[in-house]
């Protein structure tokens, strides 16, 4: 304290410390920093204290009228009428004002609110499920089917061509009408009127109308000799004998063989030194998977390159195993697989893991529709050797249910039971 | 608490294992007994049995020398080799029986086995405790043995402690204090705590640390 301070300090009151706020922070730096919550000049004012959402709710939603209501009642029966008062009081309008948007993205309604129209596309399309007439359809003759070809011709013509022929067709338009012609002769060839005919006429026209159903099991099925020609040059493939067996050994249909995945991992040459001189063939390592619990793995080694993978391919298919699976998606726990100097520890993960592994092991775990996996091949890593144990690995797992039964424990996945999942 | 001497009962199970004994002794310590029982409970063992140099009679045999059957009553009455049922519903069956044949109440020949393994069997344990051996009894399923590796832990020269919080993380796969997390389907990890050999798992329910002693798969 300096001698030039007046003496009336000492004796006054101290004047007040400057209030600690809340959350004491210490600044670094020279912005002045707002300790409470900044609040406005003037007090806030909500729409609800002034009544304006009720207002503008009565504006916008008014109660019916006497006439309307009137109206209504010509339109409606009593019980639609009140069901509708009963489904407008439950929603209150304020409600409407303060949430309700109007849809504007490409995917709403084309209707607010008369669903008596049934749109074909969003809603279910139209069945119609009897046939019309007497419904008995008979093969045709030469002279029917004619004339319906060329009935279906001039339909499907017209439809191409809503104004009529060009006259004096140029040489761009005669190609194009060529084509159109074509086009219709085909589809008169497709079309079951140039099969079938029945003695009503409504019931002829029912076959090529596209509402009755395609199951629809009075309706004839398309037997023309041009759909039966179409069909078979598609499936004239040459026919390996190797196949031919695997499909009889396998029983699936061919459709479910084409469909399994495979990938051939592993290609190198190989050379058999004998007196004649060097021979060499390829070697080839593929896996083969349904993407759903079934993985195999073949090898072939050809001196044709061909023949090596092709026959790879049809051992891998043969050597497919079902791979348990846990969830659907991963493995059960930590499991190891030895092939000569490779281990592989491939482990379980949670959901949305991802497959975190090398790329053979990737595509394997692919193949055999496995979702999250982590591995780890720590010391060799010969492609050939990790392929093989990692196949073993997965086949080799061992079930919990097979561990409780051996121990005489009881098991109980808390997860299916918690979450109500069904089995996988 | 000898580890050295329990990493030889390791080895000897794992071995035994392999080449597929339904039966195989170890020396006999308060450690091992109390492992071997915890072993037993989470159903690697079918059976722990306190004997002397020689196996304890099978549990079979012992009902038949206890009460020995001729064989020539067994083709005379081929139903004995079936159970008995119990004495009440065979005198209501035989009443029943009578009435509907109207013949007298045959009287039943009084049942040869009563099983009670305390009267009929008696192990002789060795006074001797160096001659006594601790007698196991080895599981298989599926053409595969139930118990097939038992490793140690804690080493002789480098025992492990941990507290209840990290064998928690152990029982939930997660690695903690040098010791790798249980992530195997099945795999059991024996705990010597103050409350006597545990399971990691109900260590981590009665949140107790302890010694990490054996892993079993």
């Amino acid at each position: 304290m300096s001698v030039c301070r007046p003496a009336r300090c000492l004796f006054s009151k101290p004047s007040r410390l400057p209030k600690s706020s809340s959350h004491h922070l210490r600044p670094f730096h020279t912005t002045p920093c707002r300790n409470a919550r900044r609040r406005p000049q003037y007090p806030n004012i909500k729409a609800e204290d002034l009544n304006l959402t009720d207002k503008h709710a009565s504006e916008r939603y008014p109660a019916y009228k006497p006439d309307e209501e009137a109206l209504l009642a010509k339109k409606y029966t009593a019980s639609q009428l009140a069901a509708i008062k009963a489904a407008e009081a439950t929603i209150d309008p304020r409600d409407l004002v303060t949430q309700g948007q109007e849809r504007t993205d490409p995917w709403r309604m084309p209707y607010k609110d008369d669903l008596a129209q049934v749109d074909p596309i969003l809603d279910h399309p139209e069945k119609i499920h009897k046939v019309p007439g007497n419904g008995k359809f008979r093969e045709t003759t030469f002279y029917e089917q004619e004339t319906a070809i060329e009935q279906i011709v001039n339909e499907q013509m017209a439809k191409l061509y809503p104004d009529g022929l060009p006259e004096n067709p140029d040489e761009y338009d005669q190609a194009d009408l060529d084509g159109a012609i074509d086009a219709a002769t085909m589809q008169a060839y497709l079309d079951p009127r140039t099969s079938y005919i029945s003695d009503s006429e409504e019931a002829t026209r029912a076959l090529a109308d596209p509402r009755y159903s395609v199951i629809m099991p009075e309706l004839p099925r398309i037997d023309s000799r041009a759909v039966r020609a179409t069909v078979t040059s598609e499936q004239q493939e040459e026919v390996d004998p190797r196949m031919t067996q695997l499909l009889l050994q396998l029983g699936w249909p061919k459709e479910r063989v084409n469909a399994i995945r495979t990938k051939t991992l592993v290609a190198h040459n190989v050379t058999n030194q004998t007196r004649m001189g060097k021979i060499r063939s390829m070697y080839y390592l593929t896996i083969a998977g349904n993407m759903n619990g079934l993985l195999g793995v073949g090898e072939g080694k050809s001196t044709e390159p061909e023949e090596a993978m092709r026959k790879a391919r049809i051992l891998a298919i043969r050597n497919m195993k079902p791979i348990p699976r846990y969830e659907g998606r991963t493995i059960y726990g930590e499991v190891e697989g030895r092939v000569g100097s490779v281990r592989v520890q491939l482990s379980s993960r949670p959901p949305g893991f991802g497959l975190r592994v090398q790329s053979l092991i990737f595509e394997m775990a692919r193949a055999a529709g496995i979702q999250d996996l982590a591995a780890r091949v720590p010391v060799s890593r010969n492609k050939m050797n990790t392929v093989k144990a990692v196949w073993q690995a997965l086949i080799n797992q061992k079930l919990p249910e097979d561990i409780a039964r051996a121990r005489g424990k009881k098991l109980v996945d808390v997860r299916k039971v918690y979450y109500g999942r069904s089995a996988n | 608490m000898s580890l050295v001497n329990l990493a030889h009962v390791c080895s000897h199970l794992q071995n035994a294992s392999r080449a597929r004994l339904g039966l195989t002794s170890i020396p006999v310590s308060k450690l091992h007994v109390a492992l071997m029982l915890g072993l037993q409970k989470e159903g690697f063992l079918s059976s722990v049995a306190l004997g002397g140099p020689s196996p304890p009679k099978p549990f079979l045999l012992q009902d038949s020398i206890a009460d020995p059957t001729p064989k020539h009553k067994i083709s005379d009455e081929p139903w004995r080799v079936f159970p008995e049922p119990d004495e009440v519903d065979e005198k209501a069956l035989l009443e029943s029986w009578a009435k509907a044949t109207n013949s007298p109440i045959p009287t039943p020949t009084k049942a040869t086995t009563t099983r009670s393994m305390e009267e009929s069997y008696e192990e002789s344990v060795p006074e001797n405790p160096a001659r006594r051996r601790l007698w196991l009894g080895l599981k298989y399923w599926n053409n595969e043995p139930v118990l097939s590796k038992m490793k140690l832990v804690s080493k002789p020269t480098r025992r492990i402690w941990l507290n209840s919080d990290d064998i928690g993380a152990i029982v939930r796969g997660r690695d903690a204090g040098y010791v790798k997390g249980i992530s195997k389907p099945g795999e059991c990890l024996f705990v010597t705590t103050d409350r006597g050999i545990l399971e990691a798992r109900e260590c981590a329910e009665k949140r107790i640390g302890g010694m990490m002693l054996v892993r079993v798969v």
